[in-house]
């Protein structure tokens, strides 16, 4: 009986990723126009103002990029991270350590001039998302620990932190007895760029390119890469993998802080539960479908936000924001599969399985 | 569970192959190969490296489908498709490479794939008890299985074929990770099976165990069978080695460069331990010249591999030391033996010597990009123009140099590796398997780049499995078997055929190395 | 601190850990075959609604349960068709399907929050048992939920343990190589283990809206996929000590709301880390015993098999 088997290309079709993530995109939206219809709707109108409310006019624009911001930088914390094959599933977590630090530090200089504030207060994020990710970076550098799941776990720990925080020692006082923070200082807020985007957004693209360039051009980024490329050449040219793991894990924990730290000055107005709203997962599926490059983050990251704001937008028009979830897991499953066709083609056997043993 | 059918109880050949023929693209591996295998018998399959024994035994297993040709087990003709087949007919292999689950108990590992719908744990471990006491197999099979040794790991997978009551088993190269008494002990056992009525091939080339083991001998060679059941009582062990060698004239060797330097390279005593623990080569000696060529001559598997590994700082030494230039560098890492001059170029391409994701140009300054660096910053034309460099001089075909190394060809990016290895201008280089794969012109331009290295000065070791092209190139030679060095020889006046049976023998030739 | 109250803690504790050890459990099948499946919280939240849905439409609460069970295992195989069947990675994979499982569940749900549920699964009058001090009252007046999952711990730790079908399970996710080459199917062990794993997880969900709290709502699951993922490491990928830690973890969810009534002035919210503190404990302990002997883990975990041809 022949079988069918995926078999790796001599070559990745041309457009590979891009190419991937576009039929993955037409897929949903195939997906979402039936979807819609059977909760009836009218598809062209609900796409149409997805559309506008994300990319149609420059204040929707501003949004859509506020909202690129954190998905941009947990990608690239991913992502950096995935260069050298390792996962950080932990940036949801970091976010919160990122903004819970950001956070004590506004409690501590509330009256410091502005500048100086969000300057500390972002110095903050970076160091609680670098601390949440010490513990994991140290067992898998020393121990082997896998990463994957230690720091899955510190995500409750710093979700749970937060919420402690929230109910407990920093509940506002003047907040009616609901938990709540309390507001930031008036002067802990980021500066606006134009419309709705936040000077964030500059931060944010900054670190974007450093990190692309860093990987991309330095002899640090290019033993990283060696890293992830294969163990062995890696220790054949003298690159010193426990440290690189070391430093790479904490890299991004700090990363994906910062975004914390952002979120808190730019968008929100005070620490809340919510603050890291599924960004930190959102990052690993946005450096997935980068490849794992800084470099591609930043347009991916638009992409999706611009999904996010659209889905929400056609919340006011009577869609449950249900379909706009549906619509990017479909949108993530489609890309998922078109990467995996792009690099491997369906063949038949016709000899029986087992690999080839030496022809002698 | 097959039992044979009545009728043939009555045929005296378990295996009859005839006519065998199986092409891959590029060569032929079967060229309508003979094999004629009798009930209860031990039968060995010898021949050199690409003679074609393990292709023949794939299609055996049903692991292969010959392109032509006759297959009768018990004297029914059958067409395997897959493994499966063939094991209900009665045929299992035991491969070199085991297939065995380290945290099963042996039983659980034994049962795999014909265990009962409902395993009572302990009727089954007291049945593969049970059978391997039969056979003189002495396993514990309730012990898991990462606690065994590679010799009786090994008695597992033999195990595994009788439980499927294989009535053929086939052994692909089982000696190779076993101790002496193993060996002895593995004939035993063999021999129970035997006497049980079952047939042995048993896929070797070291005839001095064979001997002592074995019934008969079919000898391939280029895909034929030179000689049919030869039995071994009466056939010694030097004819066996001269039909496996052949008789093929010694090959012009090329003009010798000036004459040899000194020692840049002293290895002494030099012990170091397989991947499986258990030793890969002891008690090494022997010196490298400036400006010669010096040959290891071996069947694949007998230690070179690792040996080249400890000389380039891959694998740690467990006795034994290395001078380089007059300094010690037994424990120096791999990078600063090539700082001190030290090139190599691993068996392994792309996955020790290159990193397979990464762009070519990225994978030529490996070596040296630390030189490269300007500031943080990797300069970029640099590493680009370093890479033209090599790609020009070493005749590399690339097309876009900050393009995959995937892309490239075999030969192209063997010349890329070498061309990286030996820009630096070592003094000492060691080349491991350099030509292997290649074409006629890649096989062509390796050999002169290392033959430029020699005439320049350079102690170049090339470890190969082409017996020929090492007698054209190399100015000494030495033969590694079983992990042990068993002679020295001048290329321009040894024959084939000594040097050939030296690989196959245990038997140490008087050297002066 | 009262016996009443004590004794409602226990109950809860029960209550909890069959909840965690259905997830769990379904985890673990599909981890011992090499697949990580990290969508568990998606396909709890779709059992639960397709539970809560079946059972106003049709009343009868064990045809909710298979609907949920089934509904969860066919969503399940999309990972497994993606992972196995492609061989894509399996975070990435999992995480979308918490997506897509979490987008679904609240979609079908849309209209039936809440609404008055339609089908309860009521506890098991177990007559006499049940009137037994201290014991009766927690172990003996547990919905049929509890009891299942009891027994099918007994039963997948046999089936693992005592079958062809475990060995060649377990097989499957120590060396897919060495499995193919025994001949079993690679392919087909591991997808089935993914959707018994969906199964499972949709029989907690269901469990959630058909018993423990008989309503839908968003964000009904709150994060318990995720104690589940920490349960089988936990518990060392064995049934047994998942369902001990299954206990344990559930424990601190039933401690966490009655902390006040007992008047331990703790916070319920440190307590709810507990969990996850653990499970990293006990993963480095893991790893440093590791050292001398073979990790609990299968040793094909997350790993794509491609049968290649050279």
């Amino acid at each position: 009986m022949r079988r069918p088997r995926l078999s790796l290309r001599e070559q990745p079709l041309p457009g590979g990723q891009p190419l991937a993530f576009g039929i993955g995109l037409a897929i949903a939206l195939f997906v979402g126009i039936l979807l819609l219809l059977g909760a009836g709707h009218d598809p062209v109108k609900i796409y149409s103002r997805m559309f506008e409310a994300s990319l149609g006019d420059p204040n929707a624009w501003s949004i859509t990029l506020n909202r690129a911001i954190p998905l941009g930088l947990a990608g690239l914390a991913v992502a950096v991270a995935g260069s050298m094959g390792l996962w950080n599933i932990g940036a949801e977590g970091q976010i919160m350590a990122g903004a819970i630090a950001a956070a004590w530090v506004a409690r501590v200089g509330g009256d410091w001039p502005g500048f100086i504030l969000i300057l500390m207060m972002l110095i903050g994020a970076v160091g609680g998302g670098a601390i949440l990710a010490i513990g994991p970076a140290v067992a898998r550098s020393k121990l082997g620990v896998n990463e994957i799941i230690t720091t899955l776990m510190l995500n409750e720990v710093a979700i749970r932190l937060v919420q402690w925080l929230i109910h407990g020692p920093w509940k506002d006082p003047d907040s009616f007895n609901f938990p709540l923070a309390p507001m930031l200082p008036d002067q802990a807020r980021l500066p606006t760029l134009f419309s709705r985007a936040h000077f964030g957004l500059l931060i944010a693209a900054a670190v974007i390119v450093v990190a692309s360039v860093a990987v991309r051009y330095t002899a640090w980024g290019y033993e990283l890469r060696i890293a992830g490329s294969s163990e062995a050449t890696a220790r054949y040219s003298g690159i010193s993998l426990p440290k690189k793991i070391l430093t790479v894990l904490v890299l991004s924990g700090a990363i994906a802080g910062l975004a914390g730290g952002i979120e808190l000055t730019g968008t929100a107005d005070r620490l809340t539960e919510t603050i890291s709203n599924g960004f930190g997962f959102a990052g690993i599926i946005v450096a997935a479908l980068a490849l794992m490059r800084p470099s591609g983050v930043a347009v991916v990251a638009v992409l999706f936000g611009a999904v996010q704001i659209g889905g929400q937008s056609i919340q006011t028009l009577g869609v449950s924001s249900s379909v706009s979830t549906i619509l990017q897991a479909f949108v993530l499953f489609g890309a998922i599969g078109a990467g995996v066709l792009s690099r491997y083609a369906i063949t038949f056997d016709s000899e029986s399985h087992l690999t080839a043993e030496a022809k002698s | 569970m097959n039992q044979p059918s009545s009728n043939t109880d009555k045929e005296p050949l378990s295996v009859e192959l005839t006519e065998v023929w199986k092409k891959f693209p590029g060569v032929v591996a079967n060229a309508g190969v003979e094999l004629a295998v009798e009930r209860g018998s031990i039968h060995a399959l010898l021949g050199e490296n690409g003679a074609g024994k393990s292709t023949l035994m794939n299609i055996l297993a049903g692991v292969y489908r010959p392109d032509s040709g006759d297959l009768k087990i018990h004297g029914r003709s059958h067409q395997f498709r897959n493994p499966a087949d063939a094991l209900s007919a009665g045929v299992g292999m035991v491969h070199q490479e085991f297939r065995l689950i380290p945290s099963f108990s042996v039983a659980e590992n034994v049962v795999l794939g014909s265990a009962p719908s409902v395993i009572k744990t302990g009727r089954v471990e007291s049945d593969v008890a049970e059978m391997a006491h039969r056979f003189g197999l002495q396993v514990n099979p309730s012990q898991p299985l990462w606690q065994l040794s590679m010799g009786e790991r090994q008695k597992v997978e033999i195990l595994k074929v009788l439980w499927r009551d294989a009535q053929v088993l086939i052994l692909d190269e089982p000696t190779t990770v076993l101790t002496p008494s193993e060996v002895d002990e593995l004939g035993q056992i063999l021999r129970r099976m035997a006497d049980d009525g079952r047939s042995i091939i048993f896929i070797s080339h070291k005839l001095h165990e064979i001997s002592g083991i074995c019934d008969h001998a079919t000898v391939l060679r280029q895909g034929k069978t030179v000689a049919k059941s030869l039995p071994m009582a009466s056939t010694n062990q030097d004819e066996l080695a001269r039909l496996m060698v052949g008789a093929a004239p010694t090959l012009p060797s090329q003009q010798k460069g000036p004459p040899p330097g000194p020692a840049l390279l002293e290895i002494n005593n030099l012990s170091a331990l397989s991947d499986r623990g258990v030793n890969a080569f002891s008690g090494i000696n022997f010196r490298i010249h400036s400006g010669e060529i010096l040959g290891i001559a071996g069947v694949a598997g007998n230690g070179q591999r690792e040996l080249a590994d400890v000389i380039a700082g891959l694998r740690p030494s467990n006795g034994g030391t290395l001078i380089m230039n007059g300094t010690d560098i037994t424990t120096e890492s791999p990078h600063h033996r090539f700082k001190s001059g030290l090139a190599y170029i691993p068996e392994d391409r792309l996955g020790v010597g290159l990193a397979p994701r990464l762009s070519i140009t990225d994978n030529a300054i490996l070596r040296v990009y630390r030189q490269q660096r300007k500031g943080p910053f990797i300069s970029g034309d640099r590493a680009k123009s370093y890479c033209s460099n090599i790609i020009s001089r070493f005749g590399v075909k690339a097309g876009n140099l900050s393009g995959p190394i995937a892309a490239l060809s075999g030969g192209n990016l063997q010349r890329l590796l070498v061309g990286r290895e030996l820009d630096g201008k070592p003094s000492v280089v060691v080349a491991s398997q350099p030509t292997r794969g290649l074409d006629v012109k890649g096989v062509k331009a390796i050999q002169d780049l290392l033959i430029e290295q020699r005439n320049a000065g350079a102690a170049v070791m090339m470890i190969s499995e082409d017996l020929d092209e090492l007698l054209a190139i190399a100015d000494r030679l030495l033969v590694i078997e079983g992990g042990a060095l068993r002679g020295e020889f001048d290329p321009q006046t040894a024959s084939r055929q000594e040097v050939g049976m030296a690989m196959l023998s245990d038997k140490q030739t008087p050297t002066n190395l | 601190m009262n016996e009443a109250s004590l004794v409602g803690l226990l109950f809860a504790t029960v209550s909890f850990g069959a909840l965690l050890y259905l997830a769990a459990l379904g985890e673990l099948v599909a981890e011992k075959a090499g697949v990580l499946n990290l969508g568990v919280e998606g396909m709890m939240a779709v059992g639960a609604v397709t539970a809560f849905i079946a059972g106003v439409e049709f009343q009868n609460p064990w045809l909710a349960l298979i609907i949920a069970m089934l509904s969860s295992a066919l969503l399940a195989s999309v990972h497994g068709f993606f992972t196995v069947g492609l061989g894509a990675e399996q975070v990435v994979s999992g995480l979308s399907l918490t997506i897509l499982g979490l987008g679904l569940a609240a979609y079908l749900g849309k209209d039936y929050v809440g609404l008055p549920p339609g089908a309860e699964l009521v506890p098991v009058e177990w007559g006499p048992l049940s009137e037994w001090p201290w014991v009766g009252p927690v172990l003996f007046s547990q919905a049929p939920v509890v009891y299942l999952a009891l027994i099918l711990g007994i039963t997948v730790s046999l089936i693992l343990s005592r079958t062809r079908l475990g060995l060649a399970l377990r097989a499957a996710g120590e060396s897919a190589s060495s499995t193919d080459s025994a001949g079993h199917s690679v392919l087909g062990l591991r997808l089935s283990a993914v959707a018994a794993g969906g199964a499972l997880a949709g029989a907690s969900g269901a469990y959630l809206t058909l018993s423990i709290t008989p309503q839908w709502a968003e964000g009904l699951t709150a994060g318990r996929g995720w104690i589940a993922v920490a349960l089988v490491i936990f518990g060392a990928w064995r049934p047994g000590r998942v369902g001990w830690g299954a206990l344990l973890f559930g424990g601190t969810l039933a401690l966490k709301t009655r902390l006040q009534t007992f008047g331990v002035d703790f916070s319920p919210i440190i307590l709810s880390m507990l969990p996850y503190i653990l499970t990293l404990l006990i993963l480095l302990i893991i790893s440093i015993q590791a050292r001398k002997r073979p990790s609990p883990a299968p040793a094909a975990l997350g790993l794509a098999y491609r049968r290649e041809e050279r």
